[in-house]
């Protein structure tokens, strides 16, 4: 497996605070990596960094030739990493289809000669990508593929969270960032979504996955291998059993006796 | 997928129109106080009765499943107006007047509706257009058509001075800078003595290829005033003004500045240039209003800074509001009723800014999305998957 | 340039400077505590300049007729009164709105400012025409030379500074002050610590508006005269002083009104020298345009505004 995405000494200050400490991690391709630690220990900042929305203060970002710490956010997203929102970030007055082509951003012709006046082509790019677009939400659920021309605002927040993942999958990205995407579900929602997930990749080959979870049954059933955070400093890496059972590991989680 | 035309739901749509077509030339001709306010109140009954017998939300349907139908109704609409005061010039000035203000406040809901950047010198663009007609018509002989289309890209290419700041992330940015150049505007206006300073320009009326706008015409035996002329012209800008904005709206383009205007972060996190779309709504609007502007110059004959103060850009941006952020058919029809009532209802024109300020303060705290909300984005009206 | 004109043009400056420093301070009080523009608040100053008006008019009529009485009196019924709207105008338009998106807060404060525009233009007696303010201060003045010190100048810049003392003691001495700089900082948790959010936003209002009626009763006894369009350019320019001073940044804001007031000056002195026949009401096309290229290259200010969004 070759190296898809490896950041080097990534620092990242917020003022006084230090949230990410010279970290140094890598990601391969086409694996599922998760992401963990404590609160505060640099996870959703890291995501941040790495899609442009902050600006790293030190460090390198390597990723398909590319350093993504001196890339913006949209040249990243055309470089193929999508992400989710730790805090749903859905356009609620927009269709559901919308917030998905939202997503497929750079599949879509934005010239304004095209939308304006060549209605036909127009009319056979859209069928296209609503074709595709009902293809993937059916995935995740039939009845909501059903409703793509509703109000995102209109549907429950399972159903948004599932379609804010399909925003970030209907691009074909080649590295997806998910951010806690079970919190708020029970277990038996946050195994379908995660069986939904892997179906999803075996349409994607070459897809590498990072996922940000709290939920440790996620990591230890779909994860390949974990790194663990901990005041911006990557503390420990492996398989989640290993992980799991690293004293430094323990301590970060639950403290000394 | 073909389209049917099925005659039976167009029914409500086309009797609405001519209901409306109706009012409004009664409206026009009413002459006494108290007849127009009988007109007004009756009209006002009459509404909210269709709406209790679930009339308009039948007629809306019928609008929205049948947009050609939906247009040229209106097209009609307007033409019969003007065929029954063909030889009055207040009533098809004022129709003329309406029609430009549609096309300006077609730009405005483009910049404010859809990518959400703020403009109040709506007014400040429209009177850049005035009086770049005003100096170009006197000035030089430059033929009328181009004269307006320099006007428009006037007021783009001036509003593009301010685009930097404008494309700050807090609206409150866009608004100080808007507002501080309409103040700026006319006071550049009236110490201004090459443009006439306070007391303002004239203007020779319009003429294009020949056809000379301020001559009436004659019709079998019949005159008709020369504002007509303008009537038509402004109907036909409206119209492809419209058409315009609405297939914008019905596009990729369309999504990109609604996404802008909701969410800037996830917009950069997916690709969406948010500078481009905010530049792009902000240019072409202005340049509407430049339009506009310059075709009302040359219709009044007369341009002067105290047409185009702050009070008048907040009459635009609520023109916006009342009709429905975002809604293009909810914005002409406030329109209309934003600028005919006054002229009609003589003893609330001193109230008019009062009135309209305080409307917008009661929809935004109670009914945001205005009295014709805007619909999810339909792409191919007509379409089913 | 004598020494005398420059005297004046100075203690003019100041006096401007002082009064946009109150009204910029307002603007960055209702930003820092609610991410709030208020478009509202020059005219909160006219409307307090007004009901300054009507208060004396009040006393004449009554048969008060002391100065120090009068203006005392004045004083306080503006500046309460328009405490009271400005912490009216926060419960009935302004929290109403909080979870709506920010533009709406900007259009009804905005339409509001129209609102109380039309309403004193309309309805007090002949409001469309300018109206002259009593002359309640001392005409006295001190001579050095040909450099002439106004009394009434220097008791407004004093009065000016000490309510912006006051207002900086309050908001850093007080436990009051820290409410307010703490929901400021960050709303959600100041509530968990026990923090009335809602009474420290009204309160915060009724400070800025109470500030700016204290504006208003300045701008109308210095040039003694008012009238109902004042408020929309004293706003404008209030606005820009705290933009340039970074909104939210009380510091930023006054140094913001004096750093417009020095660019009218700037622009009075030297348009006319440079472009011989330009009138002088080209100083504010000039201080705007200054601002406007300001705001280009550094838009968060001076000093800047604060951010806060989390991702």
């Amino acid at each position: 497996m070759s190296t898809l995405l490896a950041c080097d000494s990534l620092s990242m200050r917020f003022g006084g605070l230090v949230a990410l400490d010279q970290l140094s991690l890598a990601v391969n391709e086409g694996e599922i990596l998760g992401l963990i630690g404590p609160n505060g220990s640099g996870k959703t900042t890291f995501f941040n960094v790495i899609t442009g929305i902050y600006q790293a203060n030190e460090g390198r970002v390597d990723y398909l030739g590319h350093d993504l710490a001196r890339m913006s956010a949209q040249e990243i997203y055309r470089a193929g990493v999508t992400r989710t929102f730790q805090r749903s970030r859905l356009c609620l007055p927009l269709s559901i289809f919308d917030n998905l082509m939202i997503g497929n951003h750079r599949r879509l012709d934005h010239n304004l000669w095209f939308n304006l006046f060549r209605r036909a082509a127009f009319q056979a790019q859209f069928e296209e990508q609503y074709a595709k677009a009902r293809e993937l939400v059916r995935t995740f659920s039939a009845s909501l593929a059903e409703r793509l021309f509703e109000a995102a605002g209109s549907v429950n927040m399972i159903d948004r969270r599932r379609i804010e993942i399909c925003r970030a999958l209907i691009s074909q990205p080649t590295l997806l960032l998910l951010d806690e995407p079970s919190a708020g579900m029970t277990q038996e929602e946050t195994r379908e979504l995660m069986d939904d997930i892997l179906i999803v990749r075996e349409h994607m080959p070459g897809l590498a996955i990072i996922i940000i979870e709290h939920e440790m049954n996620v990591i230890e059933r779909i994860t390949e291998r974990c790194i663990v955070l901990n005041y911006g400093q990557k503390i420990c890496e492996g398989p989640y059993a290993r992980v799991a059972a690293d004293p430094q590991v323990q301590e970060a989680y639950l403290g000394t006796e | 997928m073909k389209r049917l035309f099925d005659p039976a739901t167009a029914v409500p749509a086309l009797v609405s129109m001519a209901g409306g077509t109706l009012f409004a030339v009664l409206f026009l001709h009413a002459e006494t106080q108290s007849a127009v306010m009988g007109l007004t109140l009756g009209a006002v009954i009459a509404l909210f009765l269709l709406a209790r017998f679930g009339w308009n939300a039948r007629a809306t349907a019928s609008f929205a499943g049948h947009g050609r139908v939906a247009q040229g109704s209106v097209l009609a609409g307007v033409l019969i107006v003007t065929a029954v005061f063909h030889d009055q010039h207040f009533p098809l000035l004022m129709l003329a007047t309406v029609l430009l203000y549609i096309v300006v406040c077609l730009g405005l809901n483009l910049q404010l509706g859809y990518a959400g950047v703020v403009n109040f010198a709506g007014a400040a663009f429209f009177g850049i257009g005035c009086y770049t007609a005003a100096v170009l018509t006197n000035h030089t002989s430059l033929p009328h058509l181009a004269v307006v289309f320099v006007g428009g890209l006037m007021a783009a290419g001036i509003g593009s001075l301010l685009i930097l700041p404008v494309l700050r992330t807090y609206g409150h940015y866009a608004a100080l800078i808007t507002i501080a150049f309409g103040i700026l505007f006319r006071v550049f206006l009236e110490v201004n003595d090459a443009l006439g300073g306070p007391q303002g320009m004239k203007l020779p009326g319009m003429q294009i290829l020949g056809w000379k706008l301020n001559d009436s015409l004659q019709f079998g035996g019949t005159e008709i005033s020369f504002y007509a002329n303008y009537v038509l012209l402004a109907l036909a800008m409206a119209a492809i003004a419209f058409t315009l904005v609405r297939r914008l709206e019905r596009s990729w383009i369309g999504l990109n500045l609604d996404a802008v205007r909701l969410d800037e972060t996830a917009c950069a996190a997916f690709g969406i240039d948010v500078a481009r779309w905010k530049i792009t709504a902000f240019t072409l609007g202005n340049f509407l209003a430049g339009l506009a502007g310059s075709v009302y110059a040359m219709m009044t004959g007369f341009v002067a800074p105290n047409s185009f103060t702050f009070g008048d850009s907040l009459i635009l941006v609520s023109i916006v509001i009342l009709g429905g952020i975002g809604n293009p058919w909810g914005l002409s029809v406030a329109a209309a009723i934003v600028l005919m009532l006054p002229e009609k209802l003589q003893f609330i024109q001193e109230y008019r800014l009062l009135l309209y300020a305080g409307l917008v303060i009661l929809i935004l705290l109670f009914k945001p999305g205005g009295l014709m909300p805007r619909q999810v984005r339909n792409y191919l009206p007509g379409w089913k998957p | 340039m004598t020494l005398g004109l420059l005297s004046q043009y100075v203690f003019n400056g100041l006096m401007l400077g002082m009064i946009y420093a109150m009204v910029a301070v307002g603007f960055t009080l209702f930003f820092g505590v609610l991410d709030v523009i208020k478009f509202s608040h020059g005219d909160v100053l006219m409307v307090g300049a007004f009901t300054g008006l009507a208060t004396y008019l009040g006393l004449q009529a009554a048969g008060a007729d002391s100065p120090l009485a009068q203006l005392l009196v004045m004083t306080l019924v503006a500046t309460l009164s328009m405490a009271l709207l400005g912490a009216l105008i926060a419960k009935y338009l302004v929290l109403p709105l909080r979870l709506a998106p920010p533009l709406n807060t900007l259009l009804i404060t905005l339409m509001l400012g129209s609102v109380l525009r039309e309403v004193v233009r309309l309805f007090y007696p002949q409001g469309s025409n300018p109206k002259p303010y009593p002359r309640l201060l001392p005409a006295d003045f001190v001579s050095f030379g040909s450099f002439t010190l106004r009394a009434d100048s220097m008791i407004l810049l004093l009065a000016g500074l000490a309510a912006i003392v006051a207002v900086h003691l309050l908001i850093t001495r007080t436990k009051l002050g820290l409410a307010i700089r703490a929901v400021a900082q960050d709303a959600e948790t100041a509530r968990i610590m026990g923090i009335n959010f809602e009474f420290i936003v009204l309160l915060t209002f009724a400070i800025g508006s109470g500030m700016a009626a204290l504006g208003g009763l300045m701008n109308g006894l210095y040039y003694n005269e008012v009238n109902f369009g004042m408020g929309l350019l004293l706003g404008v320019i209030g606005f820009s002083a705290a933009v340039i001073g970074g909104l939210g940044n009380i510091y930023g804001a006054i140094l913001g009104g004096f750093l417009f007031s020095a660019l009218q000056s700037v622009g009075a002195v030297t348009l006319p020298a440079l472009f011989p026949g330009t009138s002088t009401a080209y100083k504010d096309v000039f201080a705007f345009a200054v601002v406007i290229v300001f705001m280009a290259w550094r838009p968060t200010g001076l000093i800047a505004e604060k951010k806060s969004e989390r991702v």
